[in-house]
């Protein structure tokens, strides 16, 4: 039979303490001050990407903005959702046949899908008809409770400095989230994405 | 500092990667240097070890303030030529190169011990000739994965370290908890005090448990934010080193062990210590102290063995990769011919400078192995060199390497302390004294100083009490000292002067390499407070 002397047992467990205790205080270091901006922009990121819409209409080709958010999903295990906005005149009724519309909808949806796939994240999808596409980004965002509002843009004018859309403009005034706009700068080349989406969408083979 | 067109090294050890590259050096030489102390010192042999483990700690935080502040690969070499100029850096590179070596075969060695304990025909006193054979091809086979360029990794490096600490932990809690006596110890250490001699002996064997700090430093250029993560990763290695050293060393002494210890050769009955420090069992004392410890020793006898003999061919390659390294390091500094730096075409490896010093490695093997090879020779060790041979002659060239190196490193804290006190410093080893010296205010690292004193005690000791070392150890110097005359005279270069540097510009470009951004901007402004036409010159 093994008796335990008190010291030695007083000795062991100093000696487990002082292990464990010099080990812990040499893996958790004070952090530097680059990496404390880091470690906020990080939590911040988590706290954005919750929930993410990635939106397109007619006007807005989003599918470069949809392939940056099918990263930023994957990497943070958010929801993502992606809707397509068929805008309808107040001419015809609300529930009108846009045939055309929703052709075009079912080509960057599909687009979108693609692009889940190949980023092998999980994506919903979803085509509303609206009288103002501002007004049903919005209800989308309010229900789903997103944190992230992501699309595509593109210039009143159509030529660079122009302003941006106005619905676009509105949609980041008055999101309750964060939005980010894919916007092409002065030698940007997110308009050759778009022409792109374009051909796509006529029925062209992409270059 | 990496030249501008040369890859950099990509920055991915982190504080556990730190830890475990010195780790799997440092956390090696107990398993060497349990039985040498013990057969050396015998009732004081924790006292050998607490003297060297106070100069060790010296050694530590000269090493983690210097490596913090010049976070650069080549370690105390680099202090060494940064503080005291070319000719003594390349003494102390030379020295650390000579211990790099001594690292091959020395834990090649007791790695082929500590397998002999799960393959009996490995035993050194009953097969010498397989025993050699067996480490020559470790030795063989390590320098062939590194021409090839397979080394192991630091995620590798890290689990071994880690499954190490855990074990070792448990081999002293459960040593202490169940098999130790305060009361055999007090008995054992008035006892079988020894001569101060050997005491000596067992200190200068002691220093050999603390060596391999260096490659903490040898990895500064690769690890995370080195001024930061460095001197904690530095502190824990040497408290945790420390706490092994001094519980192993204590409860070898005051352990009642698990089974009877057998006969000597004589037939007489041995204590533990005797056994485990005894020429067949001291290359592996740590595994056969485990298996003597109550219950937990029947699992340790699987396992220890094994783990520990991993642990000693990481600290084996270690040393074939850091010669190489250091190698390089003090050729691109003009210390060494360029053909250290050369790099095989198809390989993309060092080659030169691994074959060389693995070659050196076996040379050093043949010396360590002779005299159990063969009758002649031992006769001739035993009239000669008081019958010390293999793993002993390896520990004293290892002593003497390592005491000379850290020499050095201590007066290149000191110089560097008075001649650049302008390098922000994140670690600062305490109890300084402030002075003005060249119109600046700098402080004097007492520890520095009482460090300086306690590692030449231990080369002094060294060279009185090795027969072999005090010849070899300096022949390797004047080897080198050969080398470096010729190779300097031929490139026109002074031999004990130095060769041009900037050091305050390469010091900004260390800092900036090592993101320390803070720290960079810290030094600039205090040289921009000094020196605004310089500062506007090198900015």
């Amino acid at each position: 039979m093994i008796a335990v002397n008190p010291i030695g047992a007083l000795v062991a467990a100093a000696i487990v303490f002082a292990v464990v205790a010099t080990l812990w205080w040499m893996l958790h270091p004070p952090i530097s001050k680059v990496q404390e901006i880091a470690r906020d922009a990080e939590t911040e990121l988590e706290r954005m990407v919750g929930s993410i819409i990635v939106v397109f209409s007619e006007n807005i080709a989003s599918q470069h903005m949809m392939a940056l958010a099918a990263k930023l999903a994957k990497g943070e295990r958010s929801e993502l959702l992606a809707i397509y906005v068929v805008s309808v005149p107040y001419s015809l009724p609300p529930d009108a046949e846009m045939t055309d519309e929703e052709r075009r909808a079912l080509d960057a949806l599909g687009a979108a899908q693609a692009i889940a796939a190949k980023a092998d994240i999980s994506l919903r999808t979803e085509t509303v008809k609206a009288r103002s596409t501002k007004q049903a980004v919005l209800d989308i965002a309010k229900r789903e409770r997103a944190n992230l509002i992501v699309l595509g843009s593109f210039r009143e004018g159509k030529y660079t400095g122009a302003p941006l859309s106005r619905t676009i403009e509105e949609i980041a005034a008055e999101a309750k989230c964060d939005v980010i706009i894919g916007v092409e700068g002065k030698h940007g080349n997110l308009l050759a994405d778009q022409v792109g989406f374009e051909q796509i969408e006529q029925g062209e083979k992409a270059p | 500092m990496p030249d501008q067109h040369q890859p950099e090294l990509k920055r991915s050890v982190t504080p556990w990667g730190s830890f475990s590259w010195g780790y799997s050096d440092v956390g090696a030489d107990i398993f060497v240097g349990l039985g040498l102390v013990l057969g050396a010192a015998a009732g004081a042999s924790n006292v050998a070890f607490l003297f060297a483990g106070i100069v060790y700690v010296c050694i530590g935080l000269a090493y983690t303030e210097l490596a913090a502040t010049y976070p650069v690969a080549g370690g105390g070499q680099y202090f060494v030529m940064r503080g005291l100029g070319d000719f003594l850096g390349f003494i102390a590179g030379w020295a650390v190169l000579l211990d790099f070596t001594i690292d091959v075969t020395l834990f090649a060695w007791s790695c082929v011990d500590y397998l002999s304990e799960v393959v009996p025909v490995l035993l050194n006193p009953i097969h010498p000739w397989v025993h050699f054979i067996a480490v020559f091809g470790l030795i063989a086979g390590l320098c062939l994965l590194n021409v090839l360029g397979v080394r192991e990794s630091t995620t590798f490096n890290g689990v071994v370290s880690a499954l190490d600490v855990i074990s070792e932990t448990s081999i002293l809690f459960f040593g202490f908890l169940f098999a130790f006596r305060p009361e055999l110890l007090v008995h054992t250490m008035t006892t079988q005090w020894p001569s101060t001699f050997n005491l000596m002996l067992g200190a200068s064997y002691a220093i050999i448990s603390f060596v391999g700090l260096e490659s903490i430093s040898q990895a500064a250029q690769e690890t995370q934010r080195p001024a930061s993560i460095i001197p904690r990763t530095s502190i824990a290695l040497i408290l945790t080193i420390l706490i092994y050293a001094l519980a192993y060393s204590n409860l070898a002494l005051g352990m009642v062990p698990w089974h009877q210890v057998p006969l000597d050769a004589m037939g007489h009955a041995q204590t533990l210590w005797q056994w485990l420090g005894n020429n067949d069992n001291n290359g592996k004392a740590v595994a056969l102290l485990a298996k003597d410890v109550p219950y937990f020793g029947a699992l340790a006898a699987l396992y220890v063995p094994i783990l520990g003999a991993i642990l000693l061919l990481i600290s084996s390659n270690s040393g074939v990769f850091g010669s190489s390294r250091i190698a390089y390091a003090m050729a691109n500094a003009k210390l060494l011919p360029s053909i250290f730096q050369r790099v095989h075409r198809r390989f993309r490896t060092p080659a030169i400078s691994i074959i060389a010093f693995c070659a050196i490695a076996v040379v050093e093997l043949i010396f360590a192995a002779w005299p159990s090879l063969d009758p002649g020779a031992a006769a001739f060790y035993a009239k000669f060199f008081h019958g010390e041979g293999g793993i002993g002659f390896l520990g004293d060239l290892y002593a003497f390497g390592a005491a000379t190196s850290y020499s050095f490193v201590f007066l290149a804290l000191i110089a560097l302390r008075m001649n650049d006190p302008l390098s922000p410093r994140k670690f600062r080893i305490p109890l300084n004294i402030p002075l003005t010296y060249k119109g600046e205010r700098v402080l004097f690292p007492v520890i520095g100083v009482l460090g300086f004193i306690g590692i030449l005690s231990i080369l002094v000791f060294t060279i009185i009490t090795h027969d072999l070392g005090r010849i070899a150890g300096p022949a390797w110097l004047i080897l080198g000292f050969i080398i470096f005359v010729i190779y300097r005279r031929n490139k026109g270069l002074p031999v004990f002067g130095s060769a041009p540097h900037d050091w305050r510009h390469e010091q900004i470009g260390i800092l900036r390499d090592a993101g320390e951004l803070e720290l960079m901007d810290e030094y600039l402004a205090r040289l921009k407070e000094r020196e605004p036409a310089r500062i506007a010159e090198v900015g």
